[in-house]
């Protein structure tokens, strides 16, 4: 990631609350000779934990979330041996910023204890140390994620995602597709739906609620979560039957927004407020008008719609007022996204019959280009830190799933899974 | 009871009374014990050649009507297989599927014949109820491609309109791009993609 774009990231964050620890992440990178912080990661400590086990479910884990933060580079060869204070000298002589030191407790009722403490070499002191907990259930990967995440927040102001899950749509047979859920590295594949359908279209609540669009009665229906972890129901079936799709939490997860569509061939995008069952239509009953996606807070939604032909990103209100066109370059643009923060709306752009991922940057109101290919490249959501986007693409044959950073160069393929579809990124699950 | 039976009775009877007197027996002037129960056999056995003749008739009826019954109804049910058959050649010979050029949803002229052909199905078997399916090619996002096919199953519905079918037996879905007949990318494959299929409900 070059330093410019480093620079544009953190100029988005610092348009939020988090702007001080912003600025002096920004500080902390101008002083640095590349854009990363470099960061050694001693072996660590070990205590009723074998060696094999911690290098394989920990400090791999650790490296690899570490890597992929696209904020934190790793030193890994010639390390120091020693970890103690007269040994700092060495490690930034070695390169190394900051060294990570951890050591790992198993106790004999098998709870898993982590100390982890970060030190600046160059002003010798600690600058993060935080002991962490888990139950002999909590796979050891996890407190490897959350050190991670706690690293990133301590570098940015902003927690990173290796904690983060992705839920996404998979074939499992043709006409047979269900919802499976993963963590971000690609381990703990779970399947969340069993339809034996076309289950399509996930969208997770802030508080980990799914909704999806399963044909399993014959025509599709919105079904869901109304209480956190409780069982799926049917939230929303269009009246005889018609077609629905689309289902966006709103950021309150009180509201879905959704699609229906008419038999004279028109689609509009919805709103159903969850309390009531009432649902309103927010888009005029002409063309295509389908993908919405909410801002932060919940007052407005981006969407497509071919009113004037081909696909476009449209926004308006979340009562369906102040409709304006987003994107004007290129015949085909669709499945908006829009960022965690707010500045940014995700989008496909199609061109010579692949598509590629771009951003629009509504303050600068300019888009830019992520990905590159002769493949094609869809179905962008941003992950929780709006430092990169999970998509799908057919770069290896199949739709599998990718993530990138902002700058399109860090692309790094998340699972080896084929015919994926549909991809979210959540904190909540 | 028959009169000739009462009398039967009343006179043996009249017997038993005698006898149970203890009076010394007088010469035999009526039927003897024995006279009086081949009498009484012999009513009996008539009385079960009467019922066994009823029965063997009533028997007789009810095979006969079973018979009948039966023949009718295989020659029922060889008429609504005859006819289901007939359904169903039509609604093979009607159903076929039509197709459309890339993320358009207009009705081609060549599909027009298929159209009439399904119109002409719904006029000659007026219970039949259709559910049109609109499917599209790979490129594009799914979501787009579900309203595309709905917008495609929509299209079909309205020409079959203009054709004088009641729209209310249509019920229209889309899958979008979700169940591809052929999965290659390329064009002859992409093309049979882009479809309106047409099902029975």
């Amino acid at each position: 990631m070059t330093r410019a774009l480093v620079r544009i990231l953190f100029c988005a964050i610092a348009a939020t609350a988090l702007s001080l620890s912003a600025q002096q992440t920004e500080v902390v990178l101008s002083a640095t000779s590349g854009s990363k912080l470099v960061m050694a990661v001693a072996p660590p400590k070990l205590a009723g934990v074998d060696e094999a086990t911690a290098t394989q479910e920990f400090t791999g884990v650790l490296q690899t979330d570490l890597d992929e933060t696209g904020v934190f580079g790793l030193l890994k060869d010639k390390l120091p041996t020693a970890t103690d204070p007269s040994s700092y000298k060495a490690w930034k002589e070695a390169g190394a910023q900051w060294l990570l030191v951890t050591k790992l407790t198993r106790a004999a009722t098998g709870e898993l204890q982590l100390e982890a403490t970060a030190i600046d070499t160059g002003a010798e002191k600690a600058v993060f140390t935080k002991p962490y907990k888990a139950d002999r259930l909590v796979p050891m990967r996890r407190l490897a994620h959350a050190l991670a995440d706690d690293l990133v927040f301590q570098l940015t102001g902003v927690r990173g995602v290796a904690s983060s899950r992705i839920v996404f749509v998979r074939q499992l047979h043709p006409g047979v597709k269900e919802i499976f859920q993963v963590d971000r590295d690609g381990a703990s594949l779970l399947q969340l739906t069993r339809n034996a359908s076309l289950t399509l279209s996930p969208s997770v609540a802030s508080d980990g609620r799914l909704a999806f669009v399963t044909y399993k009665g014959g025509a599709p229906e919105i079904w869901g979560q109304r209480v956190k972890g409780g069982a799926q129901v049917k939230l929303y079936a269009a009246p005889g039957g018609g077609m629905v799709s689309s289902p966006a939490w709103s950021p309150d997860g009180k509201r879905i927004a959704f699609v229906q569509g008419d038999r004279r061939g028109n689609t509009d995008i919805m709103v159903l407020d969850l309390a009531t069952g009432h649902a309103r239509r927010l888009t005029d009953g002409s063309g295509i008008n389908t993908e919405p996606s909410w801002n932060p807070d919940g007052t407005q939604l981006a969407f497509t719609s071919d009113r004037e032909g081909g696909p476009q990103v449209y926004l308006m209100q979340s009562d369906g007022s102040n409709l304006r066109r987003l994107t004007n370059e290129g015949t085909y643009n669709a499945s908006p996204a829009w960022s965690p923060n707010g500045a940014m709306v995700a989008y496909v752009s199609r061109f010579e019959g692949k598509f590629d991922l771009f951003i629009y940057k509504l303050g600068e109101g300019k888009s830019y280009q992520i990905t590159t290919g002769v493949n094609t490249s869809e179905s962008p959501a941003w992950s929780p830190d709006e430092r990169q986007l999970v998509f799908t693409s057919n770069r290896f044959g199949s739709m599998q799933l990718f993530t990138t950073d902002l700058s399109g160069r860090q692309v790094v393929r998340l699972s080896g899974l084929s015919n994926c579809q549909s991809p979210v990124w959540t904190r909540a699950r | 009871m028959h009169p000739s039976r009462l009398i039967t009775i009343a006179t043996l009877a009249l017997v038993m009374g005698t006898v149970a007197c203890k009076k010394p027996a007088p010469a035999p002037t009526g039927p003897t014990q024995a006279e009086l129960d081949a009498a009484k056999n012999a009513a009996d056995q008539e009385a079960a050649r009467k019922a066994a003749a009823e029965e063997a008739a009533r028997k007789a009826a009810a095979e006969e009507a079973a018979r009948k019954a039966a023949a009718e109804e295989a020659a029922r049910k060889a008429a609504a297989e005859a006819q289901a058959a007939a359904f169903k050649a039509a609604a093979d010979k009607a159903l076929v599927n039509i197709h459309f050029d890339y993320d358009k949803s207009d009705i081609k002229e060549s599909d027009r014949a298929i159209l009439q052909g399904i119109a002409d199905f719904m006029k000659a078997y007026p219970s039949a109820q259709i559910e049109i399916q609109g499917n599209c090619d790979e490129r594009g996002t799914n979501e787009y491609n579900l309203a595309l096919g709905n917008r495609r199953a929509s299209a079909a519905l309205a020409y079959l309109k203009t054709l004088g079918v009641d729209e209310a037996r249509f019920s229209t879905i889309s899958f979008g791009k979700e169940k591809p007949l052929c999965t290659e990318a390329k064009e002859s494959c992409w093309s049979q993609n882009r479809r309106d299929e047409f099902h029975l409900k």
